[in-house]
């Protein structure tokens, strides 16, 4: 079966995936590993649903049945969510097919068997442009496409797991931080915070922002005065409130990244040369231990 | 004595790139440095030859500038390095990439653990620690942010979007590592001298019988511009330029 054949171990993003390929009018292959995955993308309006059976719980050791079945069914493209899983079974059936591949796409368009690509290098600083003909794999967050209905049949292939790898245990990451995607406002506090009892002062300044407070990656991964969930960034979250003030925030490109879309940037760093004043749309250049008391006070008032 | 080899990537500096007013790209002016995560995956090489036994070694995949991270890798612990030295590294993609290091792997001989990072800090495309399993039909384990032995075995938990997963392996195997995996310490003077002796295996094309041709096709590169008002209050004293940010925000309507 030649056509389109997508995967992702989130629903959410399978469901996507199927609505990108019926929107240019091809067939959509939803591929999935176990039964209850089947089950429920059976509605997600794909035009078959099918399910690698074998006896192993991890997706990943599916990657070379997977590469075999594509090859078998003449498949055109892979369309895979580009989560930790999905991003390594991709690349796994680019290894074993040596086809192109281009992983967590800006922008993405299938016709006439070409796939054209954009997608964000160096840090956020640069977007390059890709074109691949024949049988190739691409990968994409969720989020880009809508979501279609529509039952499905589900057809079941038994295939062989690699058995080199087995599972131990899992356990779920308990969330600590607050979701940043979703606020309004966003106090950034960065490196040039002298200890962790100044998070006060940010706070302070966030509370009468009813601002969320962010940070840069070193503030969490290497002080860990915030947590992991609260950094911005190209590898942290990438948010879009209407305003982001930052204090002591260089404004290294893979941190902006994360803040482009914000409506309004506004940069407090005594750097008169910091990147973050190009990227700022109000700027005061000054020591944010008196610029920073001094704004939560004018915005009291 | 078996081999732990850890890849990387000699990168430009993507702080020293300059897009130009039309969006063209300049990186000439843009220094070397080996890809900010593949450091992580050096210590890891360095950290498991040291429980598990074994010769850390590094290998790389780039053009005659890449020379200066030969000393600078070795410099970060490992014993040896291997270098696939070849002018078409520029243009590789993702399979090109794969294709060098697994051809230079199988040639290096006798490897219990391939390490790699996740992604480069210039395409972070995070497709080559799977592809490199694949083309050598080694088993792969991405993400990993923990690795412990048991004998010939590796324990190793991955870090996925909202759970911690263990997974087990007999080796040899390829890994690929988070940055969270360790903290490579900065390279003291002795073993920046150090590094200078160390040993270097040079690799050519030929050497390898490396198929060159991408599959992708880059058409356009272009420089990301972010249009801003780059309005600075420089006027007065703080408290009158903390005034003027306010009045501009309250005016903007975000306050
Ligand atoms: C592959 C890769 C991915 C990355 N991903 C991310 C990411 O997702 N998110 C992220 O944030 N970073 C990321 N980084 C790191 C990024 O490159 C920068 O190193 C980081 O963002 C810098 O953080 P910073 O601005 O807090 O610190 P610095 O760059 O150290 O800047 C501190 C600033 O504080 C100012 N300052 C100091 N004292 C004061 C004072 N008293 N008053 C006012 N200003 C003061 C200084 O002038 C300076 O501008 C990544 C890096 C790589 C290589």
């Amino acid at each position: 079966m030649s056509g389109i054949y997508v995967y992702s171990d989130r629903l959410e993003i399978a469901a996507e995936l199927i609505g990108f390929a019926k929107s240019g009018g091809q067939a959509a292959y939803a591929l999935c590993f176990s039964q209850a995955e089947a089950d429920q993308l059976a509605s997600r309006g794909a035009d078959k649903v099918i399910y690698l059976k074998g006896d192993s719980p991890l997706p990943e050791n599916y990657g070379k049945a997977l590469a075999d079945y594509l090859k078998e069914q003449d498949a055109e493209l892979l369309v895979v969510g580009a989560t930790a899983r999905g991003r390594d079974m991709a690349a796994r059936v680019a290894g074993y097919l040596d086809c192109g591949m281009v992983s967590d796409v800006a922008a993405l368009d299938y016709s006439n068997g070409q796939l054209n690509t954009e997608r964000i290098i160096y840090g956020g600083a640069v977007v390059q442009s890709e074109t691949i003909s024949g049988f190739c794999v691409v990968t994409v967050a969720g989020g880009k496409f809508s979501p279609v209905s529509g039952q499905a049949e589900i057809k079941t292939v038994a295939v062989q797991a690699d058995p080199r790898v087995t599972l131990v245990e899992t356990a779920p990451i308990t969330k600590e931080g607050v979701d940043l995607k979703q606020a309004a406002s966003v106090v950034c506090v960065g490196l040039g915070l002298e200890k962790e009892a100044d998070l006060k002062m940010a706070r302070d300044l966030a509370d009468v922002l009813n601002a969320e407070l962010g940070c840069t990656r070193g503030i969490s991964e290497e002080r860990h005065w915030l947590p992991v969930e609260q950094y911005i960034g190209i590898s942290g979250a990438v948010i879009k409130p209407q305003l982001y003030i930052s204090m002591g925030v260089s404004g290294q490109i893979q941190h902006i990244f994360g803040v482009r879309d914000a409506q309004f940037i506004v940069a407090i760093d005594s750097n008169e040369k910091a990147p973050i004043f190009k990227f700022a749309d109000y700027g005061i250049v000054g020591d944010m231990y008196e610029i920073i008391p001094l704004l939560t006070e004018t915005l009291k008032a | 004595m078996s081999k732990i080899i850890a890849c990387y990537k000699w990168v430009a500096d993507e702080a020293d790139i300059r897009i130009n007013p039309d969006q063209s790209v300049d990186i000439t002016k843009a220094k070397g440095k080996i890809s900010d995560y593949d450091k992580n995956a050096i210590e890891a090489a360095v950290e498991a030859a040291g429980k598990l036994g074994g010769q850390a070694v590094t290998l790389t995949f780039g053009n005659a500038g890449a020379k200066p991270s030969i000393k600078d890798a070795l410099s970060r612990g490992p014993e040896e390095a291997y270098w696939v030295k070849a002018a078409e590294a520029d243009q590789a993609d993702g399979a090109v990439t794969a294709r060098a290091l697994a051809a230079a792997i199988q040639k290096i001989g006798d490897s219990s653990l391939v390490i790699c990072a996740e992604g480069a800090s210039d395409t972070y495309a995070r497709q080559i620690a799977p592809r490199i399993g694949a083309i050598l039909n080694l088993p792969v384990i991405s993400s990993v942010i923990i690795m412990t032995f048991e004998g010939n075995s590796l324990v190793a938990t991955r870090k996925l979007e909202d759970s911690l997963e263990t997974v087990k392996v007999e080796l040899p195997a390829v890994v690929a590592v988070l940055p969270e995996a360790n903290n490579p310490p900065l390279p003291g003077l002795k073993a920046v001298m150090a590094a200078g002796k160390k040993p270097l295996t040079e690799y050519s094309a030929a050497d390898l019988g490396i198929d060159f041709k991408p599959r992708n096709q880059v058409v356009a590169v272009k420089g990301y511009v972010m249009n801003r008002k780059n309005i600075i209050f420089d006027a007065g004293d703080s408290v009158s330029r903390v005034k003027e940010l306010a009045a501009a925000l309250r005016k903007e309507g975000v306050l």
